[in-house]
């Protein structure tokens, strides 16, 4: 080979590198696909999609690795057709992905907000019953905890921060939890079927020695927060009433501010009293006493506690904040001192139906 | 006098070559570059500027692409990665000495909604204390007794959130019970009224 055919060949080579080979320009997809890899990101894709993301990124540092060693490649052999059909294939995964997490997003979003709905149902439910029996003021600390994080959660969700909501639902259903164990031990007695067959017992031979004996008398149904006056076994009268601070609770001894459960009978009549006027009953009969035997011998109570008394149906007020009377406004405690007798039955009961407003409120009715 | 033209010439192509394709990784603006990534991530950009965090992380993985792509060259050029590693350093020595003032900013934030949220349960306590102690708004008042031990409490997480640099919670925590209290002292308010008391 003489050497003027080596330089014509080296020539045109290097014509070629000029004129020719120039780079060829980069897929505008690989940018494309650097915005939509961000935009995913910051959509959160791969909190609500993590598998799909997954893939996603695999595919991705694939198609770059792809698009680096053609980048690397010297300027004549270039050729980004195929790392192109990867990115463009990559940007069809993405907008995919895009549609799905609407999908989700929307899917996740309505559960959040059943689940918070739930949870603030129940959240009302619990309070409407604590108030109900007016007791668990405990739950009650739970409960507004519980409501702060409610409100926490309503306002992430309002704001589109769907998993920041979520993520505030064990923590609220926690405090929920925590007031309902305060709640329900006092509360599962009013669906106990065994409990309530006694009091309708209680009840129903009150409204017979009623009957038989054409005489009033007097059944207090703590559920409904009630006193009704009976004669010759029909309603003659219905009063609101309140109980003791822990009214729902039957009474075991003194300071327990549990009003006792139980036949009873008016032992004496006070026309004036610290509660204006007062109906004092025989609390404790003999049923109390044994109780409080009981409970004392197997320890459920401490050992010096008395067993208490001075239980009445007086005055003051309907509110529900006694030691363990039964409280009335003014006006129906005269109304009632005028119309009983001392000696008048009184009987005092949690429920008379399985489906009352304390067993309705623990099944969330 | 050809074949030495020709001899120069290959020798200089070669020569071109060498010096080229023997260009070296800049590992040391790599990890000077890394190093001020991590300290601004360490600083914790990601909790009080995310998306500048996020930015800085994806600067960083293109400066490495961008040197990969070098290396499988034959005649490597490092310049345009030296200058993206160069501004990732610059960018995150940058945020790293704004982080401070942004926690700082968030810190007096959190701060002053915590004591918004105190001053808000404690005007309840107040409201409460003035209550009357008689029948008719008792059983009321208990329960908002109640209801403010409940917030007291939550503002103690208040403080555990402070304790732990988590401004942000709270920040939301406090808010949530400078709203609840609220509604406190206007059912103490409504309380006091059904019995006719006025607060002094």
């Amino acid at each position: 080979m003489n050497l003027s055919r080596i330089q014509n060949i080296l020539l045109a080579v290097a014509i070629l590198c000029l004129a020719g080979c120039t780079e060829p320009p980069i897929p505008p997809e690989i940018k494309q696909a650097e915005e939509q890899a961000l935009a995913l990101w910051r959509s959160e894709v791969p909190v609500y999609l993590p598998e799909e993301y997954g893939q996603y990124k695999k595919t991705f540092i694939k198609a770059k690795a792809n698009f680096i060693r053609e980048k690397s490649r010297l300027i004549f052999f270039r050729n980004y057709t195929h790392v192109q059909s990867e990115y463009r294939q990559l940007l069809q995964t993405g907008n995919s992905i895009i549609v799905q997490l609407e999908g989700k997003k929307q899917e996740f979003s309505r559960k959040t907000e059943e689940k918070l709905s739930f949870l603030g149902d129940q959240i009302e439910t619990l309070k409407r019953l604590s108030k109900t029996m007016n007791e668990g003021r405990l739950a009650r600390r739970n409960l507004i905890q519980a409501e702060v994080i409610l409100i926490e959660a309503k306002k992430r969700f309002e704001r589109g921060d769907f998993i920041g909501a979520d993520e505030k639902t064990p923590s609220l259903a926690q405090h929920i939890k925590a007031a309902e164990k305060t709640l329900y031990p006092i509360v599962t007695r009013y669906s106990d079927k065994k409990q309530i067959g006694q009091w309708q017992q209680w009840f129903d031979d009150t409204i017979a020695e009623s009957r038989t004996r054409k005489i009033p008398v007097i059944v207090i149904n703590k559920s409904e927060r009630t006193l009704t006056l009976y004669k010759r076994g029909n309603a003659a009268k219905s009063y609101k009433i309140g109980l003791g601070r822990n009214g729902s609770k039957d009474k075991i001894h003194a300071g327990d501010y549990a009003t006792p459960e139980g036949r009873y009978k008016i032992i004496k009549k006070l026309p004036r009293s610290r509660y204006h006027k007062a109906l004092l009953i025989n609390y404790p009969n003999e049923d109390d006493r044994r109780q409080f035997e009981f409970a004392k011998k197997k320890g459920l109570i401490p050992r010096t506690v008395s067993i208490g008394g001075l239980i009445e149906i007086h005055g003051g007020g309907k509110d529900s904040m006694t030691y363990g009377c039964i409280a009335m406004d003014n006006q129906n405690i005269n109304e009632l001192y005028g119309l009983i007798s001392v000696g008048t039955p009184v009987t005092i009961i949690g429920a008379v139906d399985a489906r009352n407003r304390f067993s309705s409120g623990i099944q969330g009715k | 006098m050809k074949r030495i033209t020709i001899a120069f010439l290959i020798c200089s192509v070669l020569a071109v070559l060498l010096v080229a394709g023997c260009a070296k990784q800049p590992t040391e603006d790599i990890k000077a570059a890394q190093v001020s990534v991590d300290a601004v991530v360490a600083e914790g950009a990601q909790k009080y500027a995310p998306e500048d965090a996020k930015l800085i992380t994806e600067a960083m993985n293109a400066a490495m692409e961008e040197i990969k792509v070098q290396d499988g060259k034959t005649m490597k050029n490092y310049g345009k990665a030296k200058e993206m590693l160069a501004k990732v350093k610059t960018d995150a020595e940058t945020l790293k000495s704004n982080l401070p003032m942004k926690k700082e900013q968030a810190k007096n934030t959190a701060l002053a909604t915590q004591e918004t949220a105190k001053t808000a349960v404690q005007e309840a306590k107040i409201l409460l204390a003035k209550a009357p102690k008689g029948k008719g708004s008792k059983a009321d008042i208990e329960a908002l007794k109640a209801d403010v031990k409940g917030l007291e409490d939550s503002l103690a997480e208040v403080q555990a959130a402070m304790d732990g640099e988590d401004y942000g919670a709270a920040i939301e925590k406090a808010n949530s019970i400078k709203e609840k209290a609220g509604e406190v002292s206007a059912q103490v308010t409504q309380a006091m009224e059904k019995v006719g008391a006025k607060a002094k």
